[in-house]
């Protein structure tokens, strides 16, 4: 489904670079983790995924299609959802018009429909009152959920999510886990997470492990 | 169309801040609102003041050529002094230029003067041997200590219209009193003599046969103490000032004078079209004996004095909107910069560049529809303030210039010197005033209709349109990866 063909990335010199050489397949239905330590490219390999950022050698490839021909916002706007690690909601908002808006700017098959919004937050553990609070009075595991539900609601068949549990304490942390893992599974979606946590890791289908340069299969 | 609804909840979210962005937009808007106001009032000033502040051509002896003629004569003959000969006005003349299209009206005077007999003129101080002076407008006439003014109507002399005189009692001089002996004399005059409405008075001319006229008192007015105090030297006491119908005004100067006038004054329809009746009353005239002067000078003065006003208003609206364009573009770029993350996640959704900066637009046209409301509620009274301080200014500096002129304050009240006319009158009773005309043209009406809010929305817009593109550079170049990752 999705294709890291050949990629590489570097900031200002090439003899400098992050990673090169990079080939790698992402397929739907499955989650994978992308692990290694801080500073080895972890989170600019994602935000290549992701179409937040263009690689300096190679191409991503959506169904044998580069992404650039799409164009990045399209890319972004009808093929992937971003999970961050500061959960980054609208937060002049609530949770429940954090989802709508999301819906409307993607252009979801469910959009404009409240109640489907409402449902998906339920099922994340966000009660009727706090759906319509602002979303800045949850708690950080709470908002978390927001943005996990926000990627749910939309019809994007790639999520990736950059170190989704870095904020969260061990049991919303395992809530998370479990939700990704259904994204998966139950929705048929590519998940892919950039983690530290070999929690997080090991409940994936598939891990890399960037290091020196050079992704690796893990274990 | 989402990014309507965003707009409308970042506004309802963040209330003090968009309330700060009201207020300062409606202090834009109000400065701006004030200039359109002023601009507006000063143009219906302008073309009022057409309509009410009227202009005159005055027809008269052309003395420029009469004083050629004498010199030329007095270069051939030396034996004798030369005299200065100028024509009186024929009133046929005087009949075709007022059957031109732009002549609404037209008034004849006739000034000389007689003695009175069996009743007292005014006596001042140094009036004695005064009267009509001589060589004025034409006519050279012995000085008698009642100077008669012999009009067509008074209530179209200059005198009566600015009403500077009025009648008090009885009625003025009309058409109807052609041929008749009826006067109007002042009030003072009248006090002293014991004279009213009805009773009969005697004048004795100074020139030919000395005749002794008998007149009727049909009305009498009281002169303004301006009027009273602006006698020149040798000049009778504005009392003595009778006004009579133009042809027994005639009569006392001779039968020579039989159906002419000192001058003629027509009153010009459109003051904007006097430069063309001028032309068109020229051609009809004899050039070398008669001259045809305009007076529109009222209308300039509050045509100029509404053209600063207009033109300063006009700075106002351009200055505010300028530098209302700036403040709310820096404001915007702050609040932009402010709201980075947020640019940042709807860019990460994938929502287009330009829905962004459309979603800031929006929620500035909220502020301003907001804005503009208040400021119509405002406009009324700051401009208020504003068209009074500015009309204040131009009246102030148009009286100055008027009252600057040669001989400022003479004897006839006219600061125009475009009316000889004939000989002054005692004092200077009649004649006008065109200050006090223009300080009373000159002022604005200023009220805040539909059409201003409109003109006001649109300049609103235009500003908070340039505003937005300022500062929308800043969100077109704005790369999610580095607000939200790095």
């Amino acid at each position: 489904m999705l294709k890291a063909n050949d990629i590489g990335y570097w900031y200002d010199r090439q003899e400098n670079s992050l990673f090169e050489h990079v080939n790698l397949e992402f397929k739907s239905g499955h989650s994978y983790a992308i692990v290694g330590q801080s500073g080895s490219g972890k989170t600019t390999f994602l935000s290549l995924l992701a179409g937040l950022d263009k690689p300096r050698a190679g191409q991503i490839e959506l169904n044998g299609e580069p992404i650039n021909q799409l164009g990045l916002t399209n890319y972004r706007r009808s093929h992937v959802a971003i999970v961050f690690q500061s959960y980054n909601l609208l937060t002049y908002m609530s949770p429940l018009n954090n989802l709508l808006t999301a819906m409307a700017v993607t252009n979801s098959s469910h959009r404009g429909d409240k109640a489907f919004a409402m449902d998906m937050l339920r099922k994340l553990g966000i009660t009727d009152e706090q759906m319509t609070k602002n979303v800045q009075k949850l708690s950080g595991g709470q908002q978390q959920r927001v943005a996990i539900a926000r990627t749910m609601v939309c019809d994007a068949k790639i999520v990736v999510a950059d170190e989704p549990t870095g904020n969260l304490d061990e049991e919303n942390t395992q809530y998370v886990i479990e939700q990704f893992q259904k994204i998966a599974h139950e929705q048929h979606k590519c998940v892919i997470i950039v983690t530290h946590e070999p929690d997080v890791a090991a409940a994936c289908d598939q891990s890399y492990r960037l290091a020196k340069h050079e992704f690796t299969v893990e274990a | 169309m989402n990014f309507f609804k965003r707009a409308w909840l970042n506004l309802t979210a963040k209330k003090g801040r968009s309330i700060l962005l009201i207020l300062v937009t409606s202090a834009i808007m109000l400065f701006v609102l004030a200039g359109l106001l002023i601009r507006n009032a000063a143009d219906t000033a302008t073309s009022n003041a057409k309509q009410r502040v009227g202009a005159t051509l005055t027809l008269s002896a052309n003395r420029e050529a009469a004083f050629k003629k004498m010199r030329s004569g007095s270069s051939t003959s030396k034996t004798s002094r030369p005299k200065l000969t100028t024509s009186p006005v024929k009133l046929s003349d005087a009949k075709k230029i007022a059957k031109l299209s732009n002549i609404a009206s037209y008034t004849a005077t006739v000034s000389t003067s007689a003695n009175a007999k069996g009743f007292s003129a005014i006596s001042t101080s140094g009036s004695s041997s005064a009267g009509g002076m001589k060589g004025m407008g034409g006519s050279t006439t012995s000085s008698g200590d009642i100077a008669i003014s012999g009009v067509t109507s008074t209530s179209t002399t200059s005198a009566f219209e600015n009403s500077s005189s009025k009648i008090t009692k009885g009625r003025g001089i009309t058409i109807a009193d052609e041929g008749t002996n009826n006067v109007v004399i002042e009030s003072e005059l009248a006090k002293e003599d014991g004279l009213k409405v009805g009773d009969s008075i005697k004048l004795k001319a100074t020139t030919g046969t000395k005749q002794t006229y008998t007149l009727k008192v049909v009305g009498i007015y009281k002169a303004s103490a301006s009027a009273s105090t602006q006698q020149g030297p040798g000049a009778t006491d504005p009392s003595n000032s009778v006004y009579t119908s133009y042809t027994f005004a005639n009569t006392v100067k001779g039968t020579k004078y039989k159906n002419t006038a000192d001058s003629v004054t027509f009153n010009v329809s459109d003051p904007a079209k006097v430069s063309a009746a001028k032309k068109a009353g020229k051609a009809l005239i004899n050039t070398s004996r008669y001259s045809l002067t305009t007076d529109d000078s009222s209308y300039q003065t509050v045509k100029a004095s509404m053209a600063n006003v207009k033109s300063f208003a006009d700075k106002i609206v351009w200055l505010v909107a300028i530098a209302g364009t700036i403040i709310l573009a820096l404001i915007v770029i702050l609040m932009i910069r402010e709201r980075r993350y947020e640019i940042g996640v709807l860019l990460s959704l994938g929502e287009a560049r330009w829905k962004i900066v459309a979603q800031f637009f929006v929620e500035m046209v909220m502020v301003l529809v907001v804005s503009i409301a208040i400021a119509g509620a405002g406009g009324k009274f700051v401009g208020n303030q504003l068209g009074k301080q500015l009309v204040s200014q131009q009246t102030t500096t148009g009286t100055m210039s008027t009252q600057q002129g040669p001989g400022g304050g003479a004897p006839g009240g006219n600061t125009s010197d475009t009316k000889p006319a004939g000989n002054m009158q005692g004092g200077g009773a009649p004649g006008s005033n065109s200050s006090m005309s223009s300080q009373k043209q000159a002022e604005l009406a200023i009220n805040v209709t539909a059409l201003d809010l409109v003109e006001l929305g649109g300049f609103g817009l235009a500003i908070m349109f340039l505003s937005i593109m300022l500062a929308s550079g800043g969100i077109l170049r704005l790369q999610p990866k580095k607000v939200l990752i790095e």
